[in-house]
């Protein structure tokens, strides 16, 4: 299989490169966007699900138990793919129940705990959260924080950007062959033409005659040829008006 | 023993379809159930299930509660059992770890229909549990004696499905800050697990600190199953930072010696002290056989304790226990037998594991001829200043459900641990 570009589709096949470019850019920049914003939405929305249920819980046991019922309750939420951390703080902002080791973060402990907003935090080292909060009886109690690790959403577009990417890369890598094979046989003609043309310069000076298929085709080749034989003709007042070959139309 | 009822098929089977989501095989428990095995007594023999850590960084604890419970056992089996019935132990390993402990507790009364729940060890664990007691109140299921100080299983709402010997960890909290802020150590820090174990003595630390106007003036928390080959440089640097004059690590004894080597060799050299569960010896074989000058790192530590020394033969329950634990030196039988683990001939584990041991005994004679998990609650009310021997009358009531309140505090000396009679010479 030969797959030479010939130097005519050099510029086309330059163009489609191009235009397959743009289009994995672009179609990745909107999956990128749209999986990032679904996921974080869902995310977030499942943690303050979570971080309600845990608020909701934490009422009879932070009015009347002890408080390594509630450290034993959000330790099962932290089993939850994405829940980094977990605390509660009381009403006065001092922390009943966490999830950190070694510690608090400084951070954390300088952050508002009756916060219940969507805030983002860079805790330990380049490791980015979300972080969401939701009060426990309307926050006269405390509130519960929980945070996401943003990690796993990055994994995630991570992955649905790769399984994208893999797909548009094969269609373009079959795309290029078929794009060049047609090419070729697109050229095959001109190749064919310009074989003809050298061979009749080269019969005519040394006063041969040329016999080519190119000259029985009814396509713009076969034009060509007979063009060609043509004005070999004219330029050879010998042959003119022989009627061997008739003007070109 | 007592007919298989129509209803308890159907309750037995509901179960068995609860069980399912853990197990696979709730319908298969459930047949098995209504093959006729019921409540764990039979003509010859008493069944108690047991959820331990017999493997993993915690294994002492399990291993040494079971072994200190066996020698008892062993002696009332030899004796003819109680009332002609010997007692046995079902025994499951969860490693320390929550979820195991469910779902052998599940087998355990599901499947091996146990009679009671006993021995235990870990709140993480047991607290767990305990919502499954309160799904099989109808059966009257209870836990008795876990290795455990936690509230869950002492207060509302699963406090009436359990009964507990030894002294909480409020208790023992609340002692070692009274005694710490005696010899005018006022700031106290708290090392702990990052579990419902670590959380309960951090809340006991607070309240006892709090009824003084006092606060924990640093914190920090290590992992569940961390071992002593992992460093807890972090943790002193945090709690260093707070410039404590003691430190009460709630922990097991993997982390906690781990946490006393790197505190002494990071120069944090104040008083650290353990609760009864750290597994004493386990910790103090840790450091001796890692580090070359052991005396350097023990004269920190001082642990509570709620059972008295063993070296006290005066302790009538003590010599009882020694000469038992000689006569028998109990195995953890296959598969949970761990070959590379060599049992102490004594330790504060083991002697609790007997002390339980004693008392389920006793417990269970009161049952009379036909034991039914119905009355056994009234069994264990009717124990009230029964002589144990260990210089404490113990006692059980329906405002009562732990059996004794004694407090022990011990420091290393010679290699051994003793009792601590003077905190302000040692520590002041």
């Amino acid at each position: 299989m030969n797959m030479n570009v010939q130097k005519l589709f050099r510029r086309p096949l330059f163009g489609i490169f191009l235009l397959f470019g743009i289009i994995a850019v672009s179609t990745s920049w909107v999956c990128i966007a749209t999986v990032d914003s679904q996921l974080s939405e869902e995310y977030e929305s499942n943690s303050r699900g979570i971080a309600q249920t845990i608020a909701d819980a934490s009422v009879d046991i932070i009015l009347n138990r002890d408080l390594s019922a509630l450290q034993s309750l959000i330790d099962q939420f932290l089993e939850i793919q994405g829940i980094s951390y977990i605390y509660i703080v009381n009403e006065e902002g001092e922390f009943l129940a966490h999830t950190f080791v070694p510690g608090i973060p400084e951070v954390i402990l300088a952050s508002d705990p009756a916060n219940t907003e969507s805030v983002e935090r860079q805790l330990s080292g380049a490791d980015s959260y979300v972080e969401v909060g939701s009060p426990i009886l309307a926050g006269v109690a405390g509130t519960v924080h929980i945070g996401m690790d943003k990690s796993v959403i990055t994994l995630k577009i991570q992955q649905a950007v790769g399984r994208q990417m893999y797909l548009i890369s094969s269609i373009f890598l079959v795309g290029i062959i078929a794009a060049i094979l047609l090419m070729n046989l697109a050229a095959k003609p001109v190749e064919n033409l310009l074989a003809y043309a050298v061979e009749l310069a080269r019969a005519e000076q040394e006063g041969e005659s040329v016999k080519s298929a190119l000259l029985e085709r009814d396509d713009e080749a076969g034009q060509l040829a007979r063009l060609f034989l043509y004005f070999s003709r004219v330029a050879d007042p010998e042959k003119t008006g022989t009627g061997a070959y008739p003007k070109p139309s | 023993m007592k007919a298989f009822t129509r209803r308890k098929f159907l309750y037995s089977t509901l179960l068995g379809g609860l069980a399912s989501p853990w197990l696979g095989r709730g319908p298969a428990i459930a047949q098995e159930a209504a093959a006729g095995i019921y409540e764990g007594v039979s003509g010859d023999e008493i069944v108690l299930g047991t959820s331990a850590a017999f493997s993993g960084p915690s294994r002492g604890l399990g291993i040494e509660l079971y072994r200190g419970a066996q020698a008892w056992f062993a002696q009332v089996n030899e004796q003819g059992g109680i009332r002609g019935r010997r007692i046995t132990l079902k025994l499951y390993d969860d490693g320390y770890q929550p979820v195991p402990s469910v779902q052998n507790t599940m087998e355990l009364l599901l499947r091996d229909q146990v009679f009671a729940l006993f021995g235990y060890v870990g709140t993480p664990t047991v607290t767990r549990v305990l919502p499954i007691l309160k799904k099989f109140q109808e059966e009257n299921v209870y836990m008795f004696f876990p290795f455990t100080g936690a509230q869950p299983q002492r207060e509302p709402p699963y406090g009436e499905f359990a009964f507990n010997l030894r002294a909480s960890y409020r208790e023992e909290t609340a002692g070692l800050v009274e005694n710490f802020l005696g010899i005018g150590r006022r700031r106290i820090a708290v090392f702990y697990q990052a579990d419902a174990y670590g959380r309960s003595g951090w809340a006991g630390v607070r309240e006892a600190l709090g009824a003084h106007g006092e606060q924990i003036v640093g914190e920090a928390t290590y992992s569940r199953g961390a071992q002593f080959s992992g460093a807890m440089r972090e943790q002193v640097e945090i709690l260093g930072r707070a410039n404590p004059d003691a430190v009460i690590c709630i922990g097991a004894y993997g982390a906690c010696a781990a946490f006393l080597r790197d505190a002494i060799d990071l120069g944090l050299e104040v008083p650290i002290a353990n609760l009864s569960f750290v597994g004493s010896e386990n910790l103090l074989q840790l450091i001796t056989d890692s580090v070359g000058n052991s005396e350097r790192y023990s004269r920190y530590l001082v642990n509570s304790q709620v059972v008295p020394s063993y070296e006290d033969e005066s302790i009538p329950v003590v010599r009882e226990y020694g000469e038992l634990m000689q006569r028998y030196n109990p195995k953890v039988p296959e598969p949970l037998f761990q070959p590379d683990y060599v049992p102490f001939e004594k330790s504060f584990v083991s002697l609790e594991g007997f002390v339980n041991a004693r008392i389920m005994a006793e417990i269970l004679d009161r049952l009379g001829d036909s034991p039914t998990r119905s009355r056994l609650e009234e069994a264990v009310f009717s124990v009230s200043d029964f002589d144990l021997g260990i210089g404490e009358p113990v006692s059980f009531s329906e405002q009562r459900r732990q059996g004794m309140q004694g407090l022990y505090y011990t420091v290393v000396d010679q290699g051994r641990f003793v009792p601590l009679d003077d905190w302000q010479s040692r520590f002041g």
